[in-house]
């Protein structure tokens, strides 16, 4: 019926034309072409209104999931010590002679370190929850799952579940957000690879000022044998406080200072210093410059004595832009006044580290770095031995992965 | 005696206390401004200079939303590398996504350039469309709009002063507008290539066609092969124009232009981003610079 309506009153235009009867023929028959397209468009999608109701959403809870990513980490290592060597490795004073985890490199050739899953979201208007699986070609560990509220009043925020302790600078950070692959020798040796992870509960605060200024306490288990280990019950105390503060547009100032109170024994207490200092010069849009440097202390009575032992890291590092950057990273071991008569006759003095990088990010989200370094903190087999280790390492990022603290 | 005075007291605190107020992007904050007047205090959290994508997270951000009343976001996915571990840290619960003093501009702009599938493979792409409406001039009343609203709603004691602000404000800019329109209907570029998309909300308003961009993927940097691709592009289609940001790297655009005999045309995708002051200065300095 429309059609008739519309190509009458094409033909009556064409009879009151004085134009050439054979365009005005042409034209005719585009416009019939033009409504047939038009009245096929129409008949599809009054089909479409009618026939498909989505009953499939009528319980569907996808707008709920939570971010969800992957991470992978995965290197190639070239050392000059063979891996059954590497394994026996100690530190004089703080790790023993094949007590060291080596989760991370560990062999000459490849290694797949760890697959991660890290999951975010919000509970609810109170908490929000995240969780990071942390595994490993052999075992399944829950890095961190805690949840955290995000509506108390007077600047305060609770944190509880299992989670990496905001003591120092470095501890609360994995180890793909690391500026280095390895760990700091300080954080090694006094906590080990995981550094202070724990149970337990935080509290946090900022203060209502124009400076930065937060400062936390938590109150976790304990469960770091290296510093710690007593866990008859709840005997982790942590304490910090940190200030930030801007020196023009692109220069800014972070500090803070730490204190991780345990027990090693039922009761004999550990008491852990930090103090640390990051300076950042933004160059450009995509440069700047990174001096990130922390010193931590540990006095650890056991019975007899207390052994005063410390240890720092100093790193510099030089982003060129988002695609390329390189640091280098000065570690020592500043004192050890331990009962070192295991090491008679081996030279355990000027423990310190080497290390240079080189990093390409092809893409926010993925990572190529080569480092070399050369380390000087190591026993084997009862001789001092000076590593050298080049590697390679790949890290990406998949998925929902959130932005990083600063 | 000493009550009254006391409350006479806590009152005109109470009555002098402004609203703190956050933006993310410069723009922004000048319109909270315009809007707010003597009744809100306005802090700009990314600097002009810089990439919108790639603010730094310092630590003094944090002290800065920690007192804030009411946050101002671009949205569309463009603050999405920067402020969520600053908005978890800052422990404001006034703010927090969902709270009243949390507003995300995005929902109240049309979003062109919306993808129709989302991947990483194809670069940094925002899900929600392009985030960079700020260079239409058209979209700050719609901010205005948005802003006033919510200001009257967490500061209703100033809800008529910022009625009053924004009916003058609209009448002001409406009339910038129009010679605005008027001027680039004379604007004689009608064929550009950008670094990043980060113009299209202008362009698409005055009918004027983007060619391709510097970058052969949102995020990623310029490609010897792509800049050929795009120098071929532009010779075929007569391109002589190419829309350069502050804060990317100018030897490409410069290589580009030498080849094609293009002008480089550097515009500022914020407010201050080259130098302006006020709202007026900035999108005349985009219009002068594309139409030059």
């Amino acid at each position: 019926m429309k059609k008739t309506v519309c190509l009458s009153l094409f033909a009556c235009a064409s009879l009151f034309a004085n134009a050439d009867t054979n365009a005005t023929q042409v034209q005719l028959q585009k416009q019939k072409v033009a409504i047939e397209k038009l009245q096929t468009q129409l008949d599809m999608l009054s089909q479409k209104s009618q026939g498909t109701l989505n009953t499939s959403a009528s319980f569907s809870q996808n707008a709920y999931l939570p971010d969800i990513a992957l991470i992978l980490n995965m290197s190639a290592v070239g050392r000059d010590v063979n891996n059954t060597a590497y394994s026996k490795m100690a530190i004089p004073g703080f790790i023993d002679k094949g007590d060291a985890e080596l989760p991370f490199n560990k062999n000459r050739g490849f290694n797949l370190n760890y697959a991660e899953v890290a999951m975010h979201s919000s509970v609810d208007p109170y908490f929000d929850a995240f969780a990071m699986f942390h595994l490993h070609p052999n075992a399944f560990e829950i890095g961190e799952a805690y949840i955290q509220t995000t509506s108390l009043p007077y600047a305060l925020r609770i944190k509880a579940g299992k989670f990496k302790s905001d003591f120092g600078r470095i501890n609360s950070k994995h180890q793909h957000a690391w500026h280095f692959d390895d760990q700091p020798i300080i954080y090694k040796a006094l906590f080990g690879p995981d550094g202070i992870s724990d149970a337990g509960i935080q509290l946090q605060w900022v203060a209502p000022t124009d400076t930065y200024i937060m400062a936390g306490i938590e109150a976790m288990q304990g469960t770091n044998e290296r510093s710690f280990g007593d866990t008859e019950e709840n005997n982790l105390y942590v304490g910090y406080v940190k200030s930030s503060i801007d020196v023009g547009d692109d220069l800014s100032i972070l500090g803070g200072v730490s204190l991780a109170h345990g027990k090693n024994t039922t009761t004999n207490a550990t008491n852990v210093y930090g103090a640390d200092l990051t300076m950042r010069d933004q160059l450009g849009a995509y440069s700047s410059l990174i001096w990130q440097s922390e010193y931590l202390q540990r006095n650890k009575d056991i019975g007899t004595t207390t052994n005063k032992q410390a240890g720092l890291y100093s790193e510099l590092l030089y982003q060129y832009n988002n695609n390329y950057s390189g640091g280098v990273r000065y570690d020592a071991i500043t004192k050890n006044d331990v009962d070192l008569s295991a090491y008679n006759g081996v030279n355990t003095s000027n423990l310190d580290k080497y290390t240079a990088m080189l990093e390409y990010k092809p893409f926010p989200m993925s990572r190529l770095r080569l480092s070399y370094s050369y380390d000087r903190t190591k026993v084997i087999a009862g001789e001092r031995k000076d590593i050298n280790t080049v590697m390679l390492s790949l890290n990406i990022a998949a998925g929902a992965h959130g932005a990083h603290d600063y | 005696m000493k009550k009254i005075a006391l409350l006479t007291v806590l009152l005109t605190t109470l009555a002098f206390a402004r609203v703190n107020v956050d933006t993310t992007y410069s723009t922004l904050g000048a319109v909270a401004k315009k809007i707010g007047g003597d009744n809100v205090k306005v802090v700009v959290l990314g600097s002009p200079k810089y990439d919108p994508h790639f603010i730094v997270p310092k630590p003094s951000l944090l002290s800065k939303l920690r007192r804030a009343d009411l946050l101002i976001m671009n949205g569309g996915g463009l603050e999405l590398g920067w402020l969520p571990p600053l908005l978890r840290n800052a422990n404001n619960p006034k703010i927090r996504n969902g709270a009243k003093g949390f507003l995300d501009m995005s929902h109240f702009v049309h979003m062109i350039d919306v993808p129709t599938s989302v991947s990483r493979a194809f670069g940094d792409v925002h899900a929600q469309g392009n985030p960079h409406y700020s260079t239409d001039p058209h979209v700050v009343l719609i901010m205005a709009k948005a802003i006033e609203k919510k200001l009257a709603q967490i500061d209703p004691s100033h809800e008529t002063a910022y009625k009053t602000n924004l009916a003058n404000f609209t009448k002001e800019w409406q009339a910038y507008l129009t010679k605005y329109d008027a001027n680039m209907q004379m604007c004689k570029t009608k064929k550009v290539v950008q670094y990043h998309e980060l113009f299209n909300y202008f362009l698409r308003e005055y009918n004027i066609k983007s060619y391709g961009t510097i970058e052969p993927l949102p995020g990623i940097a310029p490609s010897s092969r792509h800049t050929l691709a795009l120098i071929q592009t532009m010779r075929e289609n007569g391109v002589k124009t190419i829309l350069q940001d502050v804060y990317h790297e100018r030897k490409t655009a410069k290589f580009i232009a030498a080849k094609t005999g293009a002008r480089v045309a550097i515009i500022p995708h914020d407010l201050g981003a080259d130098g302006s002051k006020t709202l007026q200065e900035f999108y005349n300095k985009i219009a002068n610079r594309i139409c030059k």
